[in-house]
Parts: C-alpha cells; structure tokens; sequence
C-alpha cells in the first residue's frame, strides 16, 4: 500500500541541511557538536517512525521533481530501504559521538563533520531512491563526498589512496551509468519495482550486457573481487571514516546496488530463467574464502578488518545471488549484522590506536589487561564473525547456509564453513594475543582524571555496538528488530512464489 | 508412547544450569577472600548437583522436565528437556564437577590465574550440563561449541609453550569439528525442517540418502574430534597432560563423553534405530570404534608420562561407547550408557592421582613413581582401585559396564566386538598395572619414599585433605557403583529407561 509521506526525503535532507550548517558555522565547536547531533537525532526519529507503517506494509512515497515525463527524482520507503537506511541512521548517531572523541584536535574539523553528514544524506538518499537515476544520482554524490574524508589526513599516502578510490568508483559509475541509460532504453522507465522492470523477450544478449554493466558498477563498491583494490589502500582515513563508510555506508551502498539490480530490476523470476545469478554466486564465494585468505596474512589491523570486510560484503551478494527466500533473508540482514559487528570491530581498533598508538596486529599482546571493555567488545564481535551461536553472525550464517541448501547448492554450504574457519583463523590470535599473552612492555597509565580505560566517547559507542550484536543474535524474531524487516522486504521480493520464512 | 508423554514445564534443568554460571561471577567478583569464594562455589557446585539428582527423580517418576530458554528466530530456539540418558550425564557431570572442584582448590595455585581457573571451570560446568539437558539440536550444539571454546583458556592454564601449543591443536580441531556438527544440524533442519530430539529419530525416512549420509559423517566426524575417534585424536594426549589436573580429570571423565554422547544422540534421538541401520553405516562405524579401542589402549603401553598415558586410556574406553552405539542393540547400549558414568568416576580417581603425585611427589614419569605407594598409601590405594576397576575386576563398577557390555553384544551376535571388549580390557591391565607396580613392588626411587623437605610438599607425606577427599570419594563411587549396579536411581536403572525410550522396548 504507496502513501505519500514527506519523511523519505526530509530524512536525506536533514543531514544534507546539517552539512550546510556545519560548513556555515562550523568554527564554533559547540554548534557543529550542536546541529550534528540534532540532525542525526532527528533524522533517526523521522526513519524510525516510518517503522511500524514498514512492518504493516505501508510504503511511504514522495515525487520530488519530474524532469521529464516518468524520469526524475523520486523517493519510497519500502522494507528493504528502510532496513538500510534505519542501520545508517542509527549508527550515523554512533559513530559521530566516537568521532567527536576520536577527532579531538585534529585539523579541519569543519570540513571533516560536513562531508561526513553529506555522506550519511546520501547514503539514505540511495536506501530511499524510487528509481535508478534517483539511485545514480545519490550513489555518485556519495563517492564525491567521500573523497576529502579518504584524503583528510594530506598525506602523500592519503592523496594516493584518493586518488585510487576515484579510479575505481568513478569507473564503476560510468558502468552504472551505461546500465541505467540501457535500462531505460529497454524498458522506458526506471521505476524500481517489484518484480523487476525488464521482461524476458528483450533478448538475453540485451540483458546481459545490462545486467553485466550494473553488478560492475555496483560490485565495485561492494568489493566484489577483482574489484576491491581500492579499500584496503582506504584504510589511511582516520577511523571513524573507515568505521562508517568502509564497513557500512559506502560498501553497503554497493551491496545495496547489487540486491537492487537481482530483485527490483530484473526480478527473481526472470534472473530464475536467465542464470546469469550463478557466476555472480561463483565469484562471491571466491570472493568470500579469497578476501580471507588474505587477511590472515595482514599485520596491520585496519587491513585486517578490510578485507574481512570484503570477505562478509560478497555474504550479502552471495545470498542475493542465491535466489532463494532464506537465501535473500540472509543477505538482508546481514546488511545489519555485519554492520554492528565490523563497526564495533573498527571502533576498538580506534580506540587502541588512540590510546596506546598501537596498529598492528604483533604489537597488542596483552592489551586485554589495559582496555578490557573493549577488548570484550571485540570479542563479541570476532564471536559473530565466527557465526557462533547467541551471536548476530551466526542468524546469517543459518539462513545463508539454507537457501544454499534450498538453492540445491550445497557446494556454498561448504564455502560458508571455510569461511567461518578463516574467520576464526584471523580474529582469534587478535583474542588470543590480547587476553593470553604478557604484555611486551607496561601500556601507558591512565591519562590525569580519567575512570575508564580510554575516552568516554570512544567507549560508549564500543559498548552499544558490541551489545546490540548480541541482542540481534537472540532477538531477531522480536518485531521491529532488523529481522522481521528483512521477513517484510522478503515477501516483497518473493510475492512470485517461494517459501517466506 | 508419544514423543511428548511425560513433558512437564519445570524451571529446575534451567536452574541446574544457572548455578554453575553464577560461578563465573563469584570466581571474578572483586576483594572476596580464598576460602569465602572457595565456599560460594562449592555452595553453588553442590546445588547443581542436588538439582540434577532431583532430576532424575523426576524421571524416574515418568516425567520430562522442560524448559524454553531463548527463541531467536520463529525456526530456532533453545530448549532443555530431560530424558533418562540426560539426567544420567547430567548428575554425572556435576558430580564430577564437584568433586573435581574441591580437589582444584588445593591443585591450584594462588595468583592472578587463579580467578582465571574457576571463572572459566564453572562456565565449562554449566556448558557442559547444558550438553546434557539439551533437548534439541541447536541447544546441543550452542552447549557443546561454548564448552569447548572455553576449554582452550583451561588446557592453557599453565602457559608453558607446551600448553600453548597443546591449546592451539586443541583449538584447532574442535573448530573444524564443530563446524561440521553444525554442518550436520543445517542439513538435519533442511530435510526434517524440526531440531528437537525424540526418542526414535525424526528425519524423514524417505529423504534422498545422499543428503542422509553426509549429515550422519557430518555429525560422527564433528563429534567424533571430541569423542577423540582414531584418527581424530590428535589433541587428546596433548591437552590432558598440559592441562592442570583436576581438569585433565573432567575433561576425560565427561567432556570427551560429550562428543560420544553426541554420536548417541544422533543416532538415537535425531535418526533413530531404524533409519540408522537401513543406512548401512553401521558396520562402518563399528569399525572404527574397534580400532579406536585397540589402537588406544596399544599407544598407551608406550607412554612414559602418566597423564599422558591415562589420555590414550580414555581413547580407548571412550571407544566402547561408539562402538556400543554402533551395533544398536539395546542391551549392548545400556552397557555403554553406564560405561559412560562409571569410567567417569574411575578415570577422575586416576587423574586425581596423577595430579597429587606430581604436586606431592614431583612424580609425572613411570620411572619417577617408584616406591612412592610407600609415601603416599591412601592415594596410591586409590589410584589401584580405580585401575582394577578399569580393567574390569568384580566387583568394581567398570565390572558391572563391561559385563552388561558383553552380555549385549552376545545377545546381538556380535562375536568380534567381544574379542575387541576383551582385548581392550586385557591391554588396560597391561598400561595400568605396571603403573601399580612401580608405585607399590619398584625399587623405591631416593628422595621419594622418605618425605624429604621438598619446596612442591612442604614435607608433608601424603597428600592434603582437600584433594585426598575428592580423590577418595571417586575412588569410593567406583566401588559403590559395582556393588550397588542394581539399586534404584543408579546409572543401570535409568540406562535402560534410555533404551526403552530409544529402542521402544524391542
């Protein structure tokens, strides 16, 4: 049921409107703090009051500007787009409060706080799109605006690391771009829609050639191998940029693209009898045990975390892929589950990194004495990853595995379990290292006055995300939590046929 | 019968349950003494077994305690319900826990590991008595990864690089056999769309047998790690001598239990008798639970190091269990069922030995034992007890298991497995006896026998009470277990209510 509803666009357009006032009045550090929090408050409210209409069924919809006839920029919450924007919005609020304190002191605050509410704005601008240019245009704004966050340091490395993030992505939405021209060549619309806008009869050479042109563009940044290059090289922005944009808006934003394109553009059916989802499954599972693999050998801690971020991004496109309803839920809720688990999991690296000056992985023997909390944090996170039980890891990992089954593709079944040991080769020695082995040398004291072991603002946000992994293991079935959403989204997707869970 | 005749809502297997984890938080609370934490926790270990004694009360009345613990999703959920063969591991593992608890309190010594020790030896307690309650598969499965993650912090106890390195094989091969059990309860949900356990099984027959099969290896290979099937084994005699030895005591009495009780479970409770042996993995299994009893009890000969040589003494009596489950027979199950809580009580009693040995002793080595029984009688006493009840002599409970072992298997026709029985027994005589002899006959090694004022004893001559006690209460449980086999409540009586839930009284 569509009901016109302005809280779609004012929900982009609060932290849009916070950027401006950022860059306006910014010097002053109390009404940064000031509008930065009121906005990511409100914009929270506005997503999160649209959630009971979500779970009715309701889909809130707004026309903003009509170009031409049928193409312009529109925007509609349905369950799939308020599942994304409602874990961007919430952890916006998190991982703001942990860079006011991870931030103390650094240069160019202004320019930093503004574009990191530009990106949050358009990252819900594209959970909110009603058509693929919407989609477009808000995809390509966030790249743009993610661009002086990579850089912020100036660094010749930093620069560098720009300067491939461009590459990559801005190549990627050319690809996009030509995939959405063609669509609308095809179909003569971009709508959205629920069982897809492209019909069989167009040819399969057509829809190939599209379907190839949108996974590149989106895949990019989903870190589809070989398209990941760039985020482990972005890794030099400060943390707070690598927690939210590289474990959840950015990266998701792509994941996001790539389940758009499988059930709102071609549909579930049509890509049913087309195939074309079986060399996409193939490539994320490569991707999963590859990106792996690779971490294991990584020394450096935000590397590490990047490319297991790669491995747990190909689990959403994997389940996309898949075409299957348990399938589907998986991937949907991992959009969540893997948010909270990573952020937690950047957080603490930040907060060690802060506290102690440590990065690498050899260099935090016995951290757990000094920073308990966060290390327990950590663990709780390294848990979920590892997708053991009572965890928000493990809700994936069950449901994944059993659309593979109900897939008939028991061969991912496998590559879930590889990965799940891979998991645990590269986050437990982290665990083991923190807790079980002596320190190397004494780690500084406590700073003058303070209770905790690091910042108050660090730890909070820490200590939120690490919890809700945990509530989102053993509470999916409540109403309102990420998976009755993704239950909502799924019988959208699947209202063809299939069983819903 | 239905498979839900008896079901009772009862928050007792929650409560068994939740003492020991209350544990964890006294072991850590701050600025309590030694003796007042000592106490809370010993408190707390008692209750859990009161409760799992209360238990089989229950069952033995007919009834089946239930209790929902957590529903996360609308097909997972975790739930405790007890049958007979719960309740009997459950108490056993409590009892155990007990006992192993109080000897801990003198084995262990002070410092900043201490409170590391008994936070993580409670959390291994409650896990493993949810293993027991579990009344469905995920239940199970979350119970068994937990207790077995948290036995790393154990095995490492000491921090030697031989610990470390036994942690990390251990680590090692539990991850990879715990990802396949969970392989095994994916599979199971996806052909019978249900976890919980019946007597009887509940997959569909009529599932294509491939999909069957891989669950079963699944299932018998993941748990089989634990269960330490030859040639899963590895870790078995690298964790128990690094590991401090009131736990190398728990971890050979129930937890390696655990992986055999999953297999029965399996077998019984999610294939059934019937399903299992239309399969025609049986014989397989058979086969590689013989040569697990053989090729256990043959290494063992060889080992200096006692601990050492007890862990492969646990392979191969763990080995009667699966072969007990492998040839379905009621009679021949029974027998193992009680095997299970007998050899517990008798492989504690050895590794209690052992451990005050080297903590009173220094005396880890054969040849460091000699003369020693001369020093330290009651123990030494003790450690005989237990290993002519291992062996099978009347009338010690390891008697009482083998006869009904025997009994089973000839009732099945299952001549070899006989031979396999009595060749395991005949090969325990032969690691366990010399053992006794060096301890009692050798020449007496010097500064064994007279209580030189040695910095491990303090000079005492035998042991101190708090260890001698659990010591010679498992020891006395060995006994009385023989003697007593046919009482109400012992481990017979509910062994065979097990089989006559599983087998249907055919």
């Amino acid at each position: 049921m569509d009901v016109v509803d302005a809280r779609p666009i004012l929900a982009p357009f609060v932290s849009f409107l916070c950027a401006g006032l950022v860059f306006a009045v910014g010097r002053s550090i109390f009404w940064r703090r000031f509008f930065t929090f009121l906005a990511a408050f409100i914009k929270m409210g506005l997503v999160f009051s649209m959630l009971p209409g979500t779970l009715r069924g309701v889909v809130y919809v707004y026309d903003f500007v009509e170009f031409t006839p049928g193409i312009g920029i529109a925007f509609r919450a349905d369950a799939y787009g308020m599942f994304f924007a409602l874990v961007s919005s919430t952890l916006w609020l998190f991982t703001t409060i942990y860079a006011i304190g991870y931030m103390q002191g650094d240069r160019d605050r202004v320019r930093f706080f503004g574009f990191f509410a530009l990106c949050v704005s358009t990252t819900v601008g594209v959970a909110f799109a009603e058509n693929l240019l919407t989609f477009f245009l808000f995809y390509e704004t966030l790249t743009i605006c993610t661009y002086p966050l990579v850089v912020h340091a100036e660094t010749p490395e930093a620069l560098r690391a720009g300067r491939i993030y461009l590459t990559y992505t801005l190549i990627g939405g050319g690809f996009a771009l030509v995939g959405a021209v063609m669509v609308n060549a095809v179909a003569g619309t971009l709508t959205l829609s629920q069982p897809g806008i492209l019909s069989g009869d167009l040819g399969t050479t057509t829809l190939a050639i599209i379907f190839t042109c949108l996974i590149i563009g989106f895949g990019v940044k989903a870190g589809i191998m070989p398209l990941h290059g760039w985020l482990p090289i972005a890794m030099v922005a400060p943390t707070p940029v690598s927690a939210l944009l590289h474990a959840v808006a950015v990266v998701k934003v792509g994941a996001f693209g790539v389940t758009r394109v499988i059930y709102n553009v071609f549909g579930v059916e049509l890509l049913g009898v087309l195939g074309f989802t079986v060399p996409l499954a193939f490539l994320a599972g490569f991707t999963i045990v590859a990106s792996s693999t690779i971490a294991l050998t990584q020394n450096h801690l935000k590397r590490r975390l990047a490319y297991s971020t790669i491995s747990q991004l190909s689990y959403i496109v994997l389940g996309a892929a898949l075409l299957t309803p348990l399938a589907a839920t998986a991937a949907i809720v991992h959009v969540a589950n893997q948010a909270f688990a990573k952020i937690t999991m950047f957080f603490v690296v930040g907060a060690i990194a802060r506290t102690t000056g440590k990065k690498y992985v050899s260099e935090i023997d016995g951290i757990a004495a000094r920073m308990p909390i966060s290390m327990a944090a950590f663990t709780i996170a390294a848990l979920s990853f590892v997708g053991v039980p009572l965890t928000a890891g493990f809700i994936t990992k069950w449901y994944l595995a059993l659309g593979a089954l109900e897939a008939d593709a028991w061969w991912f079944v496998l590559v879930l379990i590889v990965s799940a040991l891979l998991n645990a080769g590269y986050f437990f020695p982290i665990v083991h290292r923190a807790y079980f082995r002596p320190a190397k040398e004494p780690w500084p004291p406590l700073e003058e006055g303070r209770r905790f072991e690091t910042a108050k603002t660090l730890l909070f946000p820490i200590v939120i995300c690490a919890a809700y992994v945990l509530l989102l293991g053993v509470t999916a079935e409540v109403p309102g939590m990420p998976f009755s959403i993704a239950q909502v989204a799924v019988e959208g997707f699947f209202a063809g046929g299939g069983v819903v869970p | 019968m239905s498979p839900t005749a008896g079901v009772v809502v009862s928050w007792w297997p929650g409560v068994a349950i939740a003492l020991p984890l209350a544990g964890v938080a006294v072991s850590a609370a701050y600025g309590w003494s030694e003796r007042r934490r000592a106490a809370v926790l010993a408190a707390l270990s008692l209750g859990a077994l009161l409760v799992a004694l209360g238990l089989i009360r229950e069952v033995l009345a007919g009834r089946m305690p239930e209790a929902h613990l957590l529903h996360m999703t609308a097909q997972l959920w975790m739930v405790l319900r007890i049958d007979a063969a719960g309740a009997l591991y459950g108490a056993t593992v409590a009892a155990l826990g007990l006992l192993a608890l109080t000897y801990a309190f003198g084995y262990v010594r002070p410092g900043p590991r201490r409170a590391r020790f008994f936070a993580f030896f409670m959390a291994c307690l409650a896990c493993t008595l949810g293993v027991a309650y579990a009344g469905n598969l995920l239940t199970f499965l979350v119970f068994y990864e937990a207790f077995s993650v948290l036995t790393y912090a154990l095995v490492i106890h000491e921090q030697t690089p031989a610990a470390i390195a036994a942690g990390t094989k251990y680590i090692a091969y539990i991850l990879v056999g715990g990802s396949l059990v969970l392989a095994g309860v994916l599979l199971t949900f996806f052909l019978a769309g249900d976890l919980a356990f019946v007597g009887g099984g509940f997959l569909p027959v009529d599932a294509p047998r491939a999909q069957l099969l891989t669950a079963f290896w699944c299932f018998v290979v993941g748990f089989g790690v634990k269960a330490a099937l030859v040639p899963l084994h590895g870790w078995v005699p690298d964790a128990h001598p690094a590991a401090p030895a009131p736990f190398s005591a728990v971890l050979s009495g129930v937890m390696v239990a655990a992986g055999a009780f999953g297999i029965m479970r399996v077998v019984f409770d999610v294939f059934g008798v019937g399903l299992f042996t239309a399969l025609g993995v049986a014989p397989w299994l058979t086969a590689i639970a013989a040569a697990t009893v053989l090729v256990g009890a043959v290494l063992a000969l060889g080992q200096e190091d006692l601990k050492r040589r007890l862990a492969y003494s646990t392979i191969s009596q763990m080995g009667y269990l699966t072969l007990a489950v492998s040839l379905a027979g009621s009679g021949v199950m029974a027998g193992g069922l009680v095997h299970l809580v007998h050899h517990a009580f008798m492989k504690g009693t050895l590794f209690f030995c052992a451990g005050l040995w080297i903590h009173v002793a220094g005396a880890r080595r054969l040849g460091e034992l000699r003369g020693v029984g001369a020093r330290m009688p009651l123990t030494t006493a003790a450690f005989t007890l237990a290993a002519l009840g291992m062996i099978g002599v009347p009338p010690l409970s390891g008697f009482v298991s083998k006869w009904w072992l025997g009994i089973g298997m000839l009732e099945i026709g299952a001549g070899a497995a006989l031979a396999v029985l009595l060749a395991g027994a005949l090969l325990a005589a032969a690691y366990l006896l010399p053992v006794v002899y060096a301890a009692y006959f050798a020449p007496t090694r010097p500064g064994v026998a007279t209580p030189i004022r040695d910095r491990a004893s303090g000079g005492a001559r035998e042991a101190p009470w708090t260890m001698l006690v659990p010591t010679l209460a498992a020891a006395a449980l060995t006994l009385a277990f023989g003697l007593g086999s046919h009482l109400r409540g012992f481990p017979l009586q509910l062994a065979e209510r097990a089989v006559l839930a599983w087998f249907g009284g055919g």
